[in-house]
């Protein structure tokens, strides 16, 4: 093996004077760079970069005072100052109210009058006259909150059985998506197309196209986030069981066990830790995506976001806004604990 | 533990009955490449047969096709008078177990779950799904735990927390749990130090003895194939060209297994590399 090579390594490998190290950047790097400078001028031309620039810059200006009037400011400024302050009681006109008894008010909730003025046609003069009519509120502190968290729990469902759904089809779409498991080149292939054609279809318009199936509920919901689930979730457990370590797995296989088995016992720990990461990052995403799949009709909070936002009620858009958020920060801190629990 | 003596002594006692049989088994390669050509032995049961070869002689392949994962090309192998063909392979695994280089260990599955996963194979789908392994395979798993020389502390740790000769053993229990007729080492020790691989090596050695298990080991150390051998078979290329007790197996036969580069066992620890 060694016979030929020669004893002297010297004679071949030149002075450490005359070794090449080359530098990080040369004439390849600087081109490269005008390249991309060329490209994001021109594109940023055509997505209108410097005016966003100036009417953001505007904005923040006259936020701070040091110019009269933003055209952004104009339109936003309405509606953010009708967020607040968020509305979180609920009223209901009595007279609409079927078996109210006025001595026993259900728990906290109170009556208020409040005096509506109306336009009415009188029918000698033609025109309309003002009539004052008082009308009686029966108000509940808390009742749009209490409607409010109730939706959040709905809208958490959904994500929930989306995400149980996922992962229940990603895991077979994952082996037969996986090249060392898979059984034929046909089943990999397959398996692939449909893990990326699932995640290439946005879920907005998979939940509208569902509603027209299912009809408009959760349904149509937690399907058209499940289906983009599997797309994400079958790419990356695939990836995973490809990626592997084969030394344990070839253990397995001496002992004679079947694919299943030795997915299960040699793969299966290997790949949990990132399992579970990519598992919840699905629930944090679903939820907040049901969120926004509920303003097609399918269900959650995104509905009734949607039918507060169309009638200008922004109080009411503040407290949904306000509970999405909450409901995220929640999830955050329980699938980082989760996740340290699982892995760790 | 029994001493060397006992076991020197011990393993003149066994019955000498046929065991495995090659019968000029051959294996190449799709690219080409030969890496056994017309190998014939007869291995006894119960023996310690150690395997000796430079890189690429095929004592890997020699041992992989015992237990099915490398396929022969042509050739018979013949276990207990059966011959082993892909449909025998299933009932043939059981009986055969395997030890590591690389230990081949789950490093995040614990020490318990490794040594159980020995016996995945024998346990019904759901169970082995679930990784519920029933009560007396449990309790034999902690029998050979304790028997490589673990304690009850070791069963709920992590693979990867563990030594390499620590490792090992965890591969040696996996290998013993379901008290295979025989065991074949690939190179067990080569990634272990010296003082660590003779205590593995006594390990197999003697677990194999108390359940009349044939070992095929196959090593790079020479001084440890005479420490350990009841036989030695020398593969060069492909074929054998040594096969006899380890007593027989001189500073000749040596340097024929070797080629003229060989540095001799002997001067070992001294002797500088004549090229670099």
């Amino acid at each position: 093996m060694f016979d030929n090579q020669p004893a002297d390594n010297d004679r071949f490998s030149p002075r450490a004077q005359d070794w090449q190290l080359k530098a990080p950047y040369d004439w390849r790097t600087a081109l490269a760079i005008l390249v991309i400078a060329i490209v994001l001028a021109w594109s940023g031309e055509r997505m209108e970069i410097p005016k966003m620039l100036g009417l953001s810059s505007e904005a923040i200006l006259s936020t701070i005072g040091l110019e009269e009037e933003s055209q952004v400011g104009k339109g936003l400024g309405r509606m953010l100052s009708e967020l607040f302050p968020f509305v979180i009681e609920s009223r209901q006109e009595i007279s609409r109210l079927s078996d109210f008894d006025r001595n026993s008010l259900p728990l906290f909730t109170r009556i208020e009058t409040a005096e509506v003025t109306t336009f009415r046609i009188n029918s000698d003069t033609l025109k309309a006259e003002p009539q004052i009519e008082t009308v009686e509120y029966l108000v509940h502190p808390f009742g749009y909150l209490l409607n409010v968290l109730g939706k959040m729990v709905e809208t958490f469902e959904i994500a929930i059985w989306a995400t149980i759904i996922a992962v229940i089809v990603s895991i077979p779409l994952a082996i037969l998506g996986a090249r060392n498991y898979t059984p034929n080149s046909l089943t990999y292939t397959a398996s692939r197309g449909i893990v990326s054609f699932l995640r290439s279809m946005p879920e907005l318009i998979v939940a509208m196209f569902l509603v027209l199936g299912f009809g408009f509920g959760a349904i149509a919901g937690y399907l058209a986030l499940s289906l983009h689930g599997m797309g994400f979730l079958g790419k990356f457990y695939a990836e995973d069981i490809e990626a592997s370590d084969t030394k344990p797995q070839e253990a397995l296989r001496a002992l004679g066990a079947s694919k299943l088995r030795v997915l299960r016992a040699g793969v299966l720990p290997q790949v949990a830790p990132s399992y579970v990461a990519y598992t919840l990052y699905v629930l944090d995403r679903n939820v907040r995506m049901a969120a926004v799949i509920g303003l097609v009709g399918a269900g959650g909070i995104g509905q009734e976001l949607k039918g507060r936002y169309d009638t200008f009620e922004y109080g009411h858009v503040g407290t949904i806004l306000l509970a999405i958020f909450l409901t995220v920060l929640a999830l955050d801190q329980i699938s980082a604990r989760l996740r340290a629990r699982l892995i760790g | 533990m029994p001493t060397a003596a006992q076991i020197q002594s011990h393993s003149t006692s066994y019955a000498e009955s046929t065991h495995l049989v090659f019968n000029n088994i051959c294996k190449k390669f799709p690219d080409g490449a030969s890496a056994l050509e017309g190998v014939s032995a007869t291995i006894n049961k119960g023996e310690f047969c150690v395997i000796l070869g430079q890189s690429g002689s095929g004592k890997s392949t020699l041992l992989r096709a015992i237990n099915g994962l490398t396929v022969l090309s042509s050739g018979e192998l013949i276990l207990d008078s059966a011959p082993l063909t892909p449909s025998s392979l299933r009932g043939i695994r059981r009986r055969v177990a395997m030890v590591h280089q690389h230990f081949n260990l789950v490093e995040r599955a614990s020490v318990a779950t490794n040594v159980l996963i020995g016996a995945v194979a024998e346990v019904s789908m759901w169970r082995a799904m679930l990784g519920w392994y029933p009560t007396h395979l449990r309790n034999r798993a902690c029998q050979v735990i304790e028997r490589v020389g673990l304690d009850e502390s070791h069963l709920k740790r992590r693979a990867s927390t563990l030594s390499g000769g620590q490792q090992q053993r965890v591969g040696i229990a996996r290998a013993l749990i379901l008290s295979p007729e025989i065991i074949l080492a690939d190179e067990p020790v080569a990634s272990l130090d010296p003082a660590i691989s003779r205590e593995i090596l006594n390990l197999i050695r003697t677990a194999a003895r108390e359940q009349n298990a044939t070992v095929l080991c196959s090593l790079h150390q020479i001084d440890l194939a005479r420490e350990y051998a009841d036989r030695i078979i020398g593969l060069r290329k492909g074929r054998i060209i040594f096969d006899g007790p380890a007593a027989n197996f001189d500073a000749k036969a040596e340097a024929a297994l070797y080629g003229k580069n060989h540095i001799p066992t002997s001067t070992n620890e001294t002797a500088k590399p004549e090229h670099v």
